[in-house]
This record gives C-alpha cells, structure tokens and sequence, in this order.
C-alpha cells in the first residue's frame, strides 16, 4: 500500500469515526428530549386533573353530611358506613336485599347509617350520572327527603353504558315527592354538590374502599353484607 | 445468483427491522389504549393506583393522574419512531413496575382490578381478582419493548429517518 492510499484510508476512518460520533451524540440528545417530553406530559396530566378539581367549584356538604362523608340517618348506638353507586347494580341488588334490615335497625335504634353515596362509576354512564345522581341525591338531602329520593334512584337505576337519567327526570323525581321545583332545580342545574360528591368519593378511596357496595359496620368491612350478616355484626358490635 | 437475492432477502438482519416496526406499532398500540381508556376518568385512574396500597394516597392521586398522559405520549413517540430505544427503556421500566404493582397485590391478598385499561381498580361483586392473566399479558408487552430495547432501528420511523439525514 503507498503512502497515499495510507493516508487516505487513515481519513476515512477518521471520517466513520466522527459519523458515529454524531449518531451517538444525536441519538443521546434525541433520547433526552424524549425523556423531557414524557415528564412534561405527566406535569400536564396533573395540570389538567387539578384543574378539574378547581373548576367545580366550592365544597359544601349538604344537611346531615360533612364535607367528606354522606348523608347519617338515625341516631342508634352502632356506626354502619354503606358506600354506594347509584348507577351500580350490584348496590341496587344490595339496596332490594338488605335495605329494609337497615331500615328496621334505624327505626330499632341500633344503628345510625351514613349512605357514602360515591361516584367510582362515572366512566359506567356517557354523562358521569354516578356524579350527578349523587350531587342530586344531596339537593334531596337539603329538603328532607335523602332517604325517598335515595330509593327512587335505585328504582329506576339506568343501566350501565347508557347515558343515565337526565337532570330535568333528576328533578322530575324530586318534584314528584313535593320538593320545591325552583330551588331543587336550581341545586341540580348548577351542579351545588358535585365537589361534595367528589370529595366523599376520594375520602372512600383514601379510607381503601376499592369497591361498591361496601358495608362497614363499626369499623369492619361486612365481605358479604347479607341482611342476616349485617344484623349479626350489629348485634355483635 | 437469483438464488443469493432470495436467501438474502429472507435472512434476519434483512427481516429484523421490519419486525421491529411491527413490534413497535404493537406496544404503541398499547400504550394508547391504556392512556386513551383512562384520560377520561383522572380521578379514577388515582384510585386504581390508590388499591394497590403502596403508597400515601396523595401521591397516588399524582401518579394517577400522570399516568394516562405519559402512556399516551410513550404511543406516539413509538407510532412514529422516534427516541425508540428511549422509549423502549420507559416502557421495560413501567411494565416491570405494573408486574411488581400486581404481584404484591396477588401476595398480600388484595382484591382488585388492575385497572390497566381503565375501571379504577374497581372489581364488581361476586368478581374474582385476574392477576395471572393479567401478569401473563403484561409480560407479553415486556418481551415487545425488550425486543426494541435491543433492536431500535425499525423501518419506517423518524429515527431512521435522522440516521439518513447525516
């Protein structure tokens, strides 16, 4: 080989080298990017999930509720929590079974109940009914009627995946039982409760209610809440 | 000499990285249903990372929401090949950590969805937990990302694109 030939394959490697070079570094620099990227589109994620929060405007709990837990009936000795969905089957079949042992156990005394009416099920309606049915539920609770209202939403529970009752048959049902078509109305319409409802909602998550329904009963989830079983924990505690 | 182009044609390195844009389009697809099924439910998504109970529930509420959008851009980065082995990395990462998520959940006793495709962690009464399928599956993703954490160059993707731009 001469020293001509040397030389110049000597600056085609050299040339390889500094192509690689590049790749490596624009590779590297491109994978930075990506990363800034990706952390910037979890930044936006909280963002928006924040803004969401805000934008529902302020937390007032309705009467008988406080700002993280629902509605209490009665007065008894023994706390039992229910976390309900209105749109869940399964807490409109737990409402058919056992509803009417916790009715007794109020009017027995023995209980106070508090209907953690939660909306876990928002994405189970095209309109988030769990939320609206729950902030509706509230608006009830303001004049006295939680408890009937509670049962007319479980009677005529519309299934899941549809877009759910719509808030003039919210306060349609409202209406029927002798609540004031213009402030009941109005309690629907502007959506008063919905951060109540998202509160209790997040307070039931935070306290590991992974599912609906759920009864607890003095502090002991019920894992299979028949009316024999609810009774009997009642008594036990 | 016909039959040189044809063996060619069909060997590995000739083949590999048009497998590779379809193990790419795979995981992006993914990545996008899983951030698309779970944009829409933020709150939701919190309390699916809150039932695992591995962590204060502030912190899950923030992961939670972060989540569906990191998958998210994680599909599009792989949709269009950019940063692929990047994004490989991330995924590997994220799936090992969803598996881990899962196990212990499976090891403590835990009853719930995994709420990788949406539903909040929520599992219906009378629903039993699914962990083995779900882990199964979650694997088959891991080999998915594996395969473009060691292969990255694919055909038809940005970064082969940059590569010829030099």
């Amino acid at each position: 080989m001469s020293k001509r030939q040397q030389g110049k394959s000597a600056a085609k490697v050299v040339r390889k080298q500094l192509a690689a070079e590049r790749r490596r570094k624009r590779t590297m620099w491109v994978s930075i990017a990506a990363v800034a990227v990706l952390v910037i589109a979890g930044l936006i994620g909280w963002g928006v999930y924040q803004s969401q929060r805000s934008d529902a405007g302020p937390l007032v709990a309705p009467a008988s509720a406080t700002t993280t837990t629902g509605e209490t009936l009665g007065t008894g000795p023994v706390q039992v929590q229910l976390y309900e969905d209105f749109i869940c089957p399964h807490c409109k079949d737990f409402e058919a079974t056992s509803g009417s042992a916790i009715n007794d156990l109020v009017n027995d005394g023995k209980i106070k109940v508090t209907y953690n009416t939660v909306a876990y099920l928002d994405p189970a309606s095209t309109t988030e009914y769990s939320t609206r049915s729950a902030a509706a539920a509230a608006c009830a609770a303001d004049g006295g009627k939680f408890k009937e209202y509670h049962d007319a939403l479980y009677a005529q529970q519309p299934a899941e995946g549809s877009a759910g009752l719509s808030n003039s048959q919210l306060i349609a049902i409202g209406t029927g039982m002798g609540l004031d078509q213009g402030s009941f109305g109005q309690c629907i319409d502007s959506g008063r409760y919905k951060p109540w409802v998202a509160s209790v909602t997040d307070a039931a998550a935070k306290a590991g209610v992974t599912g609906t329904p759920t009864v607890v009963v003095n502090g002991q989830v019920i894992p299979n809440p028949t009316p024999d079983a609810i009774v009997a924990a009642v008594n036990a505690a | 000499m016909s039959v040189t182009t044809l063996t060619r044609d069909v060997t590995w390195p000739g083949l590999r990285p048009w497998l590779g844009t379809l193990v790419r389009l795979g995981l992006a697809a993914v990545w996008l249903f899983a951030g698309a099924a779970k944009v829409g439910d933020l709150a939701g998504s919190g309390r699916a990372v809150n039932a695992y109970q591995v962590m204060p529930f502030e912190v899950a509420k923030v992961i939670g929401a972060a989540l569906p959008f990191v998958e998210i851009t994680l599909g599009v980065l792989l949709v269009v090949g950019l940063a692929t082995r990047a994004a490989a990395a991330i995924s590997s990462a994220l799936l090992l950590v969803f598996i881990a998520g899962i196990s212990s959940a499976w090891a403590r006793g835990l009853s719930i969805d995994c709420g990788c495709f949406g539903s909040g962690g929520q599992l219906a009464a009378g629903q039993s937990p699914s962990y083995a399928p779900e882990i199964a599956r979650d694997l088959g993703f891991l080999v998915l990302a594996a395969f473009l954490l060691v292969w990255p160059r694919t055909r038809l993707s940005i970064d082969r694109w940059l590569e010829g731009t030099t």
